[in-house]
């Protein structure tokens, strides 16, 4: 009998330790971009002019293949039946779009926490400081989740959603604002 | 062949993941530590649109008495500062009053 509730109480206590890991996850980033002193520094701009439009771009390709992997995922899942036969690749492409998207958002990542740091000046920047922090917790859950056997059925696609849109309401806040609203005089890239 | 190439991507992502974590702690920025309670506000606050040297950016130039040159009197500018205006956010509701007299005082010895 004891065993069975262990057994029973397994997979929402696995669930709870990974939600805690993606909790300090973003906590700690949080912290990190409140107490770190901003340097208001632009580390590097690559090819574009300034470093914001890398930013702009760069988030722009992380929440592209954001969107392939999601749709990658819903083949998996069969939740979509486009190709009729998924092919055998379909679980590593799934597995390499999301890695990219992370490598492509470190960049982002660190200029905004090692430049600007997490800052509250108005409700966009706010939100997108949150939803920054809160996209790499996320991010942690998604992984453990996906690693860690024995977790509850629907933890996965419902961790995936959140991420993805985590991914799309900093894209909305940061890069659709400046696509939208940016001043006179600021170039595109 | 395709699975061993995303393994490897994986594991450079991890090291990437790593080095983020490393640079975040170690790098100390080319300007070291603010060298006023002005400045520490203004990098914090002013510099990701203003820039840096307050040479412009997203925000207009601050640098080489523009700044002194669009408001003559100091009091103006606070007042701009506080309120807003345009794309210029309102940092009266960020900023205290005394804060918002040693950025602006800081922004005009740029």
């Amino acid at each position: 009998m004891a065993t069975e509730t262990a057994t029973r109480r397994d997979p929402a206590m696995k669930l709870l330790v990974v939600l805690l890991a993606g909790g300090a996850v973003s906590l700690a980033l949080g912290v990190y971009g409140r107490v770190h002193d901003p340097t208001g520094e632009q580390p590097y701009t690559l090819v574009f002019t300034h470093t914001i439009e890398l930013k702009v771009w760069f988030a722009t390709a992380v929440v592209t293949l954001a969107l392939v992997q999601v749709l990658l995922g819903a083949r998996l899942f069969g939740k979509i039946h486009v190709p009729r036969t998924a092919p055998p690749w379909l679980g590593d492409a799934h597995r390499l779009t999301g890695t990219l998207a992370f490598v492509v958002s470190l960049p982002v990542a660190y200029q905004c926490l090692w430049s600007l740091g997490f800052q509250t000046t108005t409700t966009r920047v706010l939100v997108h400081s949150t939803l920054g922090c809160l996209f790499y917790g996320a991010f942690t859950v998604k992984v453990l989740s996906v690693r860690a056997h024995g977790l509850p059925d629907r933890t996965l696609p419902i961790v995936g959603g959140a991420v993805f849109a985590i991914l799309v309401g900093i894209w909305l806040t940061s890069a659709l604002w400046f696509f939208t609203s940016r001043p006179v005089g600021i170039p595109l890239y | 062949m395709f699975r061993r190439i995303v393994n490897v991507v994986e594991v450079l992502a991890l090291v990437g993941a790593g080095v983020f974590v490393v640079l975040l702690f170690t790098n100390q920025g080319s300007s070291g530590s603010p060298s006023s309670p002005g400045a520490a506000i203004f990098a914090a606050n002013c510099a990701r649109c203003h820039g840096s040297d307050g040479g412009g950016g997203l925000g207009p130039q601050l640098s080489d008495g523009k700044v002194v040159k669009d408001f003559p009197d100091e009091n103006d500018q606070i007042s701009f500062v506080t309120h807003g205006q345009g794309g210029m956010p309102a940092f009266g509701k960020v900023l205290t009053a005394e804060q918002i007299r040693q950025v602006v005082a800081y922004t005009r010895t740029l």
